[in-house]
């Protein structure tokens, strides 16, 4: 036992000395959090997370607009020719959710006022408001190419190239 | 690579090239088996080819860099024999051009990147064209198949 105690005394004096080391370097433990308090409310989502939620919205916008189509002309040619492209808007959709992990009581964002206005299909949908649409969708999305990191920037490209390619599918 | 995960202009641009002259020598050897629209379409194509090989050389000279020339010879992937083999090889020219374009996206140059996806949009069409169907990610998906 008579060794354990220059160890206490040691530590004893470390825990004394080791405050006043570090208020004479200028160091609080506060200083590790120098942005605003990450406890206080909840996190709001970064403007990349927000664009690409905006992206899943209309993506899902698209997906129930083909399903409209798709329900409206069951068992006909067009809804065979509807059915691939269908197919891929779904691919398109999860592969966009892959890339985005919300953590429980995140805020979420708003989706974009187009893409709310679009959430409900109408009931009967026409070749050429499909065509529209995947217009309109692979507009979009070049034009968020700049607000997010390169490799999501090529997957909205190359969503945007497949909704082009829709367009003429369609007979545009 | 430069900055958070951007890729350069410059080597974007010259890889993008150069599978523009990949293209026009590849339609050459494809619009040998072909005939009536279908040759009419490769004609079109390959001029297009021509004309994007064009801007995309006086783009890089623009950044200062000397354009990638072309190669005499392309070892092509596969031999087009027929018309089936000529439209699969078509169709895997314009994947790769696709691809390169794609890789313009990653530079940190809003403009580029906009040129970029713009620019993709028709070698990707051209594919579906060649392939009678369209694919979901186009230049990203392993999409240069062989027949």
């Amino acid at each position: 036992m008579p060794d354990i105690l220059p160890r206490r005394r040691l530590l004893l004096a470390s825990a004394t000395t080791l405050p006043l080391l570090l208020a004479a370097a200028g160091c609080r433990s506060s200083d590790v959090f120098t942005g605003p308090d990450p406890l206080a409310g909840k996190p709001q989502p970064a403007p990349d997370v927000v664009t690409l939620q905006t992206v899943i919205a209309a993506e899902e916008n698209m997906v129930k607009l083909y399903r409209a189509a798709i329900s409206g002309d069951s068992g006909t040619a067009r809804a065979r020719q509807l059915a691939p492209l269908l197919a891929q808007h779904q691919q398109h959709l999860t592969r966009l959710r892959a890339r985005l992990v919300v953590p429980a009581g995140t805020a979420s964002a708003s989706p974009a006022p187009s893409a709310s206005a679009a959430s409900k299909a109408p009931a009967k949908v026409s070749t050429a408001q499909l065509r529209t649409a995947e217009r309109a969708s692979a507009t979009n999305l070049v034009k968020q190419l700049a607000a997010v990191e390169p490799a999501l920037a090529q997957l909205f490209a190359s969503i945007a190239a497949c909704d082009a390619t829709h367009v003429i599918a369609l007979g545009g | 690579m430069t900055g958070t995960g951007t890729i350069g202009a410059v080597p974007a641009l010259q890889a993008a090239l150069a599978a523009e002259q990949a293209a026009v020598f590849g339609y050459g050897v494809a619009g040998a088996h072909l005939s009536g629209s279908k040759l009419a379409a490769a004609e079109q194509y390959w001029t297009g080819h021509n004309e994007a090989r064009d801007a995309l050389a006086a783009m890089i000279s623009k950044l200062g860099a000397s354009p990638v020339a072309a190669q005499a010879f392309y070892q092509l992937p596969f031999a087009a024999h027929d018309a089936t083999s000529a439209m699969a090889l078509a169709a895997y020219l314009e994947d790769g051009v696709t691809r390169a374009y794609l890789g313009i996206v990653a530079v940190a140059s809003a403009r580029l990147r906009n040129f970029g996806a713009q620019a993709m949009q028709g070698p990707a069409a051209r594919a579906a064209y060649w392939r009678g169907s369209t694919e979901a990610f186009p230049g990203l998906a392993a999409s240069a198949r062989l027949p």
